[in-house]
């Protein structure tokens, strides 16, 4: 049982570090937390299901017409419902958390209560260590988010577009100075954000389905991450993700699998008690 | 608005609800209780979001604690209703101290974050401790006053209200109210003035969350079944919405609200289960373009009718 769960952990942590990604990197940059990131996810799923399923594209080709579209969605929605919340934190809370309701029973409305399931990429399982059989679309999944993250690692490290952000979200008025378009900027992060929680979706849609709802957890454990490895920390989004990953999955062979999603909020509670700024976040805000 | 005035416009109100019984059948006598327990709910959040500026998303969860807490005192310790309430209310308070304390020295993001979390910790909790609380089954539990009637819940929704409106606008118009707005409006020169702002916020909070311990724990009592739905994310939507509809930060915006986003749901639920996506549209579309809700609108275009803040 414990190398099952310690694989079910791993797969998890990773997708948790992707969304989580998302939203530390909104939050970097614009200091908005989005509430709907969670929506966002469900909507990738939902698309690679009707682009795979219903019009009979090729998974990759239908997944990446899946992020590219929601990433187009998540630029409509910051330059339309977003921007005017800049440097109003509780408007940009009230506002995503509305635009998530809204969303879920826009969901609800088109797509019906049913989970939705796009094709798998692989077909059968794979013997781990002669110990157990895991089924290897859960292992392309874990493949995929892994490759995610380093792109994602290279983008905002090696790039010239990387270090435009890095600069806005350390200083912004500095940056503006050195020619830097934040609003611009804003726009294409915001997207960005949403890509990677679509990015999350379309991976791990094929192993949990996707309904209406089913991206609440998901986006509530990203924050979890978020706060676990401080606010704007990259690598503390992958710590964090993967011991959120671990913790919930071995807690729910162990303990209770009813309590799952309990766990990481009483890392959550922890961590504010004891140090808020979490484990690689320098900044108090 | 002076005290005085205050008082009288409540009390001639409330004398005006107490006809009511008299002239609404039992349907629509149902939607201005379901009214009353949205005003004492949209109130008290706005006295922490609106008079604050702390976007808390347990509030629900608190009316939850609220109702759970004197649902199953009266049922398996057989408490009276009254007393249950009453616990019910001191229980959700004294949890609000300590969530306030626990993550109101951050601000915020952090007091966003936690609460949503604590939200979905007692969700999970209630539907998962089926021996006690039956899960989404729901508890059923005596009404307040034994021979059930709607007429009398109604009085006692009535006078939770007024309880509700009195302490929110005794509060805001204390010093302590003063030291809020100042708190809301420029955290950093509120603190260099001596204002102690964590006190000032948790106080708020454990207040607020106290208020909403009280509504539910009536409304429980009044629907003589209590689900999860009453601390739910669904429900801190509705409050949530009815209080930047009707006007946050206003003392008769939630009230409006209330009532409005209420007796419209009740004509949208004959063309089916829109009404969450319709108020969502609303809301999203007033906290846009008009973020102070429609007590800002009428305050835009009446400047003469002394609608004031």
């Amino acid at each position: 049982m414990l190398p099952m769960a310690l694989m079910n952990g791993l797969v998890m942590g990773v997708i948790y570090a992707l969304a989580a990604l998302g939203v530390s990197l909104v939050v970097g940059i614009m200091n908005v937390i989005n509430f709907a990131h969670g929506e966002f996810y469900i909507l990738a799923g939902y698309f690679s299901y009707l682009f795979a399923d219903t019009l009979g594209l090729n998974p990759i080709l239908s997944m990446s017409l899946a992020v590219g579209m929601v990433f187009l969605f998540g630029i409509v929605i910051e330059y339309t419902i977003i921007r005017p919340t800049y440097g109003n934190h509780m408007y940009s809370l009230i506002l995503t958390f509305i635009l998530s309701i809204v969303l879920q029973n826009a969901y609800l409305l088109i797509f019906g209560p049913y989970p939705k399931k796009p094709p798998g990429w692989v077909k059968g399982a794979t013997n781990i260590f002669g110990d157990f059989c895991y089924g290897n679309q859960r292992l392309a999944a874990l493949a995929a988010g892994t490759v995610l993250i380093v792109a994602v690692f290279l983008l905002i490290k090696k790039t010239w577009f990387g270090r435009m952000i890095r600069a806005a979200s350390q200083d912004r008025e500095m940056a503006e100075l050195n020619g830097v378009n934040t609003a611009l900027l804003n726009t294409f992060s915001f997207g960005l954000g949403c890509a990677l929680a679509a990015a999350a979706g379309v991976v791990l849609a094929p192993v949990f389905p996707v309904t209406p709802t089913s991206g609440v957890p998901v986006a509530l454990t990203a924050f979890v991450v978020v706060v676990l490895g401080g606010m704007g920390s990259m690598w503390g989004c992958v710590i964090g993700g993967l011991i959120l990953g671990l913790v919930e999955n071995l807690g729910a062979a162990f303990i209770s699998t009813g309590y799952k999603h309990l766990f990481g909020f009483i890392i959550l509670i922890v961590v504010l008690a004891v140090k808020p700024s979490g484990l690689f976040g320098s900044r108090e805000t | 608005m002076s005290y005085k005035r205050f008082y009288v416009i409540l009390f001639l109100a409330s004398g005006l609800f107490c006809l009511l019984p008299l002239v609404l059948d039992l349907y629509r006598l149902h939607v201005v209780i379901v009214s009353l327990f949205y005003v004492m709910m949209a109130a008290s959040w706005n006295l922490i979001a609106g008079y604050t500026g702390q976007v808390s998303f347990a509030h629900a969860a608190f009316a939850g604690i609220g109702a759970y807490t004197s649902g199953i005192l009266t049922v398996k310790a057989g408490m009276t209703s009254w007393l249950g309430v009453a616990t019910g209310t001191l229980t959700a308070g004294v949890t609000g101290l300590g969530v306030g304390f626990l993550c109101l020295r951050m601000g915020g993001i952090y007091l966003s974050l936690t609460t949503l979390g604590f939200s979905e910790i007692l969700r999970i909790i209630i539907t998962n401790e089926y021996d006690i609380t039956r899960g989404t089954m729901g508890l059923q539990i005596p009404p307040m006053i034994a021979p059930y009637s709607k007429a009398v819940h109604f009085f006692i929704l009535l006078a939770g209200t007024l309880l509700t409106l009195i302490v929110v606008y005794k509060i805001i118009h204390s010093n302590m109210g003063l030291n809020f707005r100042a708190v809301q409006n420029d955290e950093r020169a509120a603190r260099s003035l001596g204002v102690n702002v964590i006190r000032v916020r948790v106080l708020a909070f454990a207040v607020s969350s106290a208020l909403a311990g009280l509504a539910g724990a009536i409304y429980g009592h009044y629907l003589m079944l209590i689900t999860p739905e009453i601390p739910s994310l669904d429900l801190q939507f509705f409050v949530l919405s009815m209080a930047v509809i009707g006007g946050l930060g206003s003392f008769a915006g939630p009230i409006i609200g209330s009532f409005a986003l209420t007796i419209l749901s009740e004509y949208i639920r004959a063309y089916g289960e829109y009404h969450v996506l319709v108020f969502g549209l609303v809301a999203l579309a007033m906290a846009r373009f008009a973020p102070q809700g429609i007590m800002g609108l009428a305050r835009q275009f009446m400047p003469a009718s002394g609608v004031r803040q």
